[in-house]
């Protein structure tokens, strides 16, 4: 769980993107992103993959549907002393022990039918099915806002110290050096703690206390080494191509350099890294909720149901296995998806996960 | 008593009808010897009794450590009585109530096997304020000679405070000015007497000698307490320092609650410090009904209000608060009605100067019944501060998020902007307390230090405790009221002289802070201890709780 | 040579100071860190905890209370941590380095004959069923987040199947020490190993294939094909041999990450108190001695890890000394 994303043999980088003007391959007439977005299309499992990944989104997408219309529940509010109606019986969403000294509530178990409590109750009497819907959408939400991040930085970092080497290049290195060494899960909870009481401003951001965005910053900081390293790597290898050296001798301002030579070689294997990121970011913001910080209650995301799940892992299981077993097949398909889009982009990149 | 290890007796406990004391197994014929195997999730800090302030510790201080007072250590009610533990009797105050004069037992020695003289209870009053013990301000300024000791801690000499005569064998004590609670502040393990010769810094892991009936053989926060049986004890006061039964006892940290839980149900240990995890409860509480015991404590869960910042500094929101809230929910988030007991009122049943009261209920009499929404929708719309963003600090425990999460469903119907934010349970306690952090309303838990309605009124809601800009300032709600204070004055000056005669006084104090509604008091909670099948004669006392030397193995 | 491990060692001492002074000065800013009133106790007065704060030194500049903090720490090494007071930093951290070697350790076990079986039997069944079968085994194993796995493991052995012949072996949560007790060692560890192999298995086992792959298509393997030795022979002489390095660097970085504290979750999941447990309990308490200890000593092997695995790269590879 602690480790980097890229393999270091892959450091060296992987050979540039051919140009497309000079021809070559037989797909040439496509183009390369056009040729490996076939070949992604191609690719039977990623594509299955990626139909999934696209239900769990639409399903999450529509969680104040399903919280009006089948649970009929506000899956953020406590229902301490609420009745529910089934099989023609009423009862208690928290039911207390009737037996023996009579110690502990137990929330109500699954109905396993579509309506109210189809994955049962947590211990505020709150829908586990509709909360998982809506935790669907931070995790997802999160996740995704943290690679954008991640791969912003990543990305600037990496070509700015390819680029330019020297001071620019030893002092961000440093900075990396501190980032990467820092233990992922300590730099996490030493930020959240720091953050999640207080909020965070820097100039004109301001991040409340409580807000989605803390966590988002956090994860996507963490990463930031993972990725800049090997794309700094493949900046110095770039740099040192006839094309890059051509153009620096020609006087092609740096910037036109940066948008025009450097990115699109670049684009590749950032794209590869999406899913991957994607999928890593997913455990990293669940297994941060797990240790309670990140997303703040009432809000849920699939990390802090697991959380809620684990106080009651006795006597109802199913509030943590089922936001689990979520992540998992979200992760699952993000890494098959991972897979094919390696193959399709950039098939000698060694991309290691986790 | 608050922090770390106390709170989490409250997490998740029991009740009904059991009374106090009752053993669980009954005592026909326990057997000395055997050893006893305690588990609590982690350590609790220092060994050094002058300084530790928690519960976990404090049980074991109480039997390897003596005062000269001490509570008594029975399993009924009359266990907040204080009795004479190494004075040979409880003195009676002289001088208009500034002086106490106590005579040592002959005879008594530490576990080291030096004999216990006057310059020992000499040396360990001046070494409370030599550590700076957290009470040395609070509990026993009232020493002459305190204040020079709290300003130049190391050259303490409490001259005039305390007088020895090692000749005859007595200490004397003089206070500035009476106080009807010193000879239970005394008998608080923060005024344990420990050898002379006990450097005047915190010995951390490093073990005192004692004069109680076990001494502290190691102790490693990361693994465990070990205690055996004091070699040069003789049982003097069965009351005050019971002998053990059994011949050691190890107490283990690391395990989580739910580990305990499964190894004490397989035997592997004993016993376990802090509560059952709620989810545990119901299968505790059926298949092993004959090994749990359920006691009501005196404590209390609340919710303190910043009565200096809005929309908490109108009294009208405050009530409003306390109207709104369904206490039954709030049991039931805290492993239901047979774990705790509704309350809306400062002092918890049983306490001295508790009389039955509840203004906010649908039925203002004696208890509670049901929450008022009408009522407290109506003062909120007198107050005019609806729609005002109201953030609720709750602890990072299971209990206090999910109070904390129904506390914000309240305020959002009252019509506030309600948020709410767990921080580590650890950080919470001193955050809540600093003005600094403006803090609108939080989720904290009060247990007693010793048996006086002070303990809960005038620690928690006199302008004295209320400290602006420190993390020390336990008047959470910065509550100051003149004519409270004026009533507190009159109830202390009245325990001089009859501490009886000043318990209606604190019952009127009770009235008057509950009805300016500081806080939101939420329920008292009830202590579930569970022991394993081989334990007899758990004792439980209610100002020690689980007494050690009592439990037998067989 | 020389050169090159001062510089390496002028970085790691860089890396540890950075670490630090975040570390610290992250402690500061945070609300409620100031640990004098924790320290002091609960309603304690004005002056009792002006008092602590001098004897603490909390009342001193920050670059002075950071310099006699790594003082203590390196040079004397009396640090004691905030919480329990008393306890000494350094020896509480050593004392909890057998308990992360051993769950590392055999996990390391664990995950390196797991992944070279996966990776070597799937590259053998390259297309075929065992082959996807193995691969999405593996993917699973990495989607999976650990501390799940974890809780559902102690759900399985702990409660629901404690009491049938599979898991009645399972002792409670928590360590048994190896030299006194050595079964109750093995027993409590082996489902904490297997939790944290799972991942790694998948992760050794799917790289382990595609170099396998990568390498039967090169030049010396078609040789010794055509000199018609048998694949099998081949796939494990040759394509197990060029792998490893690979095998081995990526061994080096995790191994260091997880003796560092990075089996923090798998720590926590169990009731081992192991550095990352430590580290986590000390978070929690914000004990701030305790976690730059703790923090450091995790830097520590993760750039070392780094260093030796460059080091080792150097050796093998010399095409990297010119890249580098």
């Amino acid at each position: 769980m602690t480790d980097r994303i890229l393999d270091p043999s892959a450091l060296p980088a992987a050979a540039p993107l051919p140009d497309p003007a000079l021809g070559g391959a037989k797909e040439a007439s496509f183009g390369p992103w056009a040729t490996a977005w076939r070949r992604l299309r191609r690719d039977r499992g990623a594509m299955v993959a990626l139909a999934i990944l696209c239900l769990v989104a639409l399903a999450c997408a529509a969680a104040p549907l399903y919280a009006s219309a089948v649970s009929g529940t506000n899956p953020f509010a406590t229902n301490l002393n609420g009745e529910v109606t089934i099989d023609g019986t009423a009862q208690p969403v928290l039911a207390p022990s009737t037996t023996g000294l009579g110690l502990g509530v137990t929330p109500i178990g699954p109905t396993w039918a579509l309506g109210p409590y189809m994955l049962g109750a947590d211990n505020q009497g709150r829908d586990v099915a509709a909360r998982m819907l809506y935790g669907g959408r931070n995790s997802l939400l999160i996740a995704g806002a943290a690679t954008v991040l991640t791969l912003v930085f990543a990305v600037a970092i990496g070509l700015l110290c390819g680029f330019f080497g020297g001071i620019v290049d030893g002092v961000l290195n440093r900075v990396l050096d501190v980032l990467w060494a820092f233990p992922i899960y300590l730099l996490a909870i030493s930020l959240s703690i720091v953050l999640i009481a207080e909020g965070l401003t820097i100039g004109p951001i301001d991040i409340r206390a409580g807000s989605l965005w803390l966590p988002i910053a956090i994860i996507g900081v963490v990463y930031v080494p993972y990725v800049a390293r090997p794309i700094r790597g493949q900046t110095l290898s770039l740099m040192r191509s006839e094309f890059i050296a051509a153009a620096i001798a020609l006087g092609v301002p740096p910037w036109r350099i940066f948008v025009k030579d450097l990115l699109p070689n670049i684009m590749p294997r950032v794209i590869v890294l999406v899913p991957i990121l994607l999928a890593l970011n997913m455990i990293t913001e669940s297994s941060l909720s797990f240790l309670s910080i990140g997303v703040q209650p009432p809000d849920a995301s699939w990390g802090t149901i697991i959380q809620d799940g684990q106080g009651l892992l006795y006597s109802r299981p199913i509030v943590a296995l089922a936001p689990g077993l979520a992540v998992a097949l979200t992760v699952l398909c993000l890494n098959i998806l991972g897979d094919g889009v390696r193959d399709a982009f950039d098939p000698r990149a060694k991309v290691r996960i986790a | 008593m608050h922090r770390l290890r106390l709170r989490a007796l409250a997490a998740a406990l029991a009740g009904g009808a059991v009374l106090f004391g009752v053993a669980i197994a009954p005592a026909s014929a326990q057997e000395k010897g055997g050893s006893l195997r305690l588990l609590a999730r982690a350590a609790s800090g220092t060994i050094d009794p002058h300084i530790n302030y928690t519960l976990q510790q404090w049980q074991v201080f109480y039997i390897a450590y003596d005062g000269l007072v001490t509570f008594r250590k029975v399993g009924d009610e009359t266990g907040f009585e204080v009795v004479a533990d190494l004075a040979e009797a409880l003195p009676e105050a002289t001088n208009e109530g500034k002086t106490y004069t106590f005579k040592l037992r002959p005879g008594i020695k530490f576990s080291n096997g030096q004999d216990l003289t006057t310059d020992d209870v000499v040396a360990s009053l001046q070494r409370i304020f030599k550590v700076s013990g957290p009470t040395a301000g609070t509990f026993y300024n009232g020493i002459v000679g305190a204040d020079k000791c709290l300003s130049a801690p190391a050259d303490c000499t409490l001259e005039g405070g305390v007088v020895a005569d090692k000749a005859a064998g007595t200490v004397t004590i003089n206070l500035t000015a009476p106080d009807g609670e010193f000879l239970q502040k005394l008998a608080v393990p923060h005024a344990y007497i420990l050898p002379a010769a006990t450097p005047a810094s915190d010995q951390g892991t490093t073990p005192i000698p004692g004069t109680g009936a076990y001494a502290v053989q190691s102790y490693d926060p990361n693994a465990s307490l070990k205690l055996v049986r004091n070699p040069q004890f003789k049982e003097w006061s069965a009351d005050a320092q019971p002998e053990g039964f059994v011949d050691d006892i190890s107490y283990d940290f690391g395990l989580t609650e739910e580990a305990a839980v499964t190894a004490i149900q397989n035997g592997d240990a004993d016993w376990m410090f802090d509560p059952p995890p709620p989810d545990r409860l119901a299968e505790i509480g059926t298949q092993y009904e004959s090994q749990v015991s359920l006691h009501p404590l005196s404590a209390m869960w609340y919710a303190p209000m910043n009565t200096n910042l809005a929309p908490f500094d109108n009294p009208k929101v405050r009530q409003a608060v306390n109207f709104a809230i369904d206490r039954d929910a709030i049991v039931k988030l805290f492993g239901g009605a047979n774990l705790a007991q509704p309350a809306c009122q400062i002092l918890p049943p049983g306490f001295p100067g508790y009389e039955p009261y509840c203004p906010y209920t649908a039925n203002p009499g004696t208890t509670w019944s049901a929450p008022d929404m009408e009522k407290a929708k109506a003062l909120v719309a007198e107050s005019g501060t609806a729609g005002q963003e109201v953030k609720i600090i709750a602890e990072d425990t299971v209990v206090s998020r999910a109070i904390g999460v129904y506390l914000q469903d309240v305020l959002t119907e009252l019509g506030y902007k309600a948020s709410v934010q767990p921080i580590s349970q650890n950080l919470q306690f001193t955050y809540i307390q600093n003005t600094n952090n403006k803090v609108q309303i939080s989720i904290s838990q009060w247990f007693q230090d010793y048996p006086s309605p002070s303990n809960f009124l005038n620690v928690l809601f006199s302008c004295g405790s209320f400290h602006p800009g420190s993390d020390a300032s336990v008047n959470i709600a910065g509550f100051c009221d003149e004519a409270v204070e004026a009533k507190m004055k009159e109830a202390f000056a009245a325990a001089v002289t009859d501490p009886a005669s000043a318990l209606p006084i604190w019952t009127e104090v009770d009235r008057q802070v509950t009805d300016a509604a500081p806080a939101a008091v939420l329920f008292t909670p009830k202590r579930v201890d569970f022991v394993s099948s081989r334990v007899q004669n758990f004792t439980f006392s209610p100002q020690f709780y689980a007494i050690f030397s009592k439990l037998a193995v067989q | 040579m020389l050169v090159a491990i001062l510089s390496r060692l002028g970085r790691l001492v860089f890396v540890m100071f950075g670490i630090s002074v975040v570390v610290f000065l992250i402690f500061f800013a945070t609300p409620g860190s100031d640990p004098a009133a924790r320290i002091a106790g609960r309603n304690a007065s004005p002056e009792t905890l002006a008092q602590v704060r001098q004897s603490f030194g909390l009342d001193q500049p920050l670059p002075v209370q950071y310099a006699v903090m790594m003082k203590r720490l390196f040079v004397t090494q009396d640090l004691t941590s905030f919480v329990n007071r008393g306890q000494k930093v350094v020896p509480a951290v050593i004392k909890a380095i057998p308990v992360t070697l051993s769950l590392v350790l055999g996990a390391a076990v664990l995950w390196v004959i797991g992944g070279l079986i996966v990776g070597v039997a799937a590259a053998a069944t390259r297309g075929g069923w065992t082959d996807r079968g193995l691969m999405a085994l593996s993917l699973v194993g990495v989607s999976m987040p650990v501390f799940w796995v974890g809780e559902v493991m102690n759900l399985l052995s702990q409660s629901r199947l404690h009491h049938t012949f599979l898991f009645s072996w399972v002792p409670p949560l928590g360590y048994k020490p190896l030299l006194t007790d050595p079964a109750g060692w093995f027993k409590a560890l082996v489902i904490p190993w297997v939790t944290l192999a799972i991942l790694y298995i998948g992760l050794y086992g799917r790289i382990l294939r595609a170099d396998l792959i990568e390498t039967m298509q090169e030049d010396f393997v078609r040789t010794a094909r055509a000199k018609g030795l048998p694949e099998s022979r081949i796939l494990l002489r040759h394509g197990v041999r060029s792998s490893l390095i690979a095998f081995v660097t990526m061994f080096g970085l995790d191994f260091g990450a997880l003796i560092g504290g990075g089996a923090l979750l798998t720590e926590v999941v169990f009731g081992l108190r192991g550095v990352g447990k430590l580290t986590y309990d000390a978070l929690q308490t914000l004990d701030l001695p305790v976690i730059l200890t703790t923090v450091l000593y995790a830097s520590f092997f993760v750039v070392a890890a780094n260093a030796l695995v460059d080091a080792l790269y150097a050796v093998i590879d010399p095409r990297v000394r010119r890249a580098g």
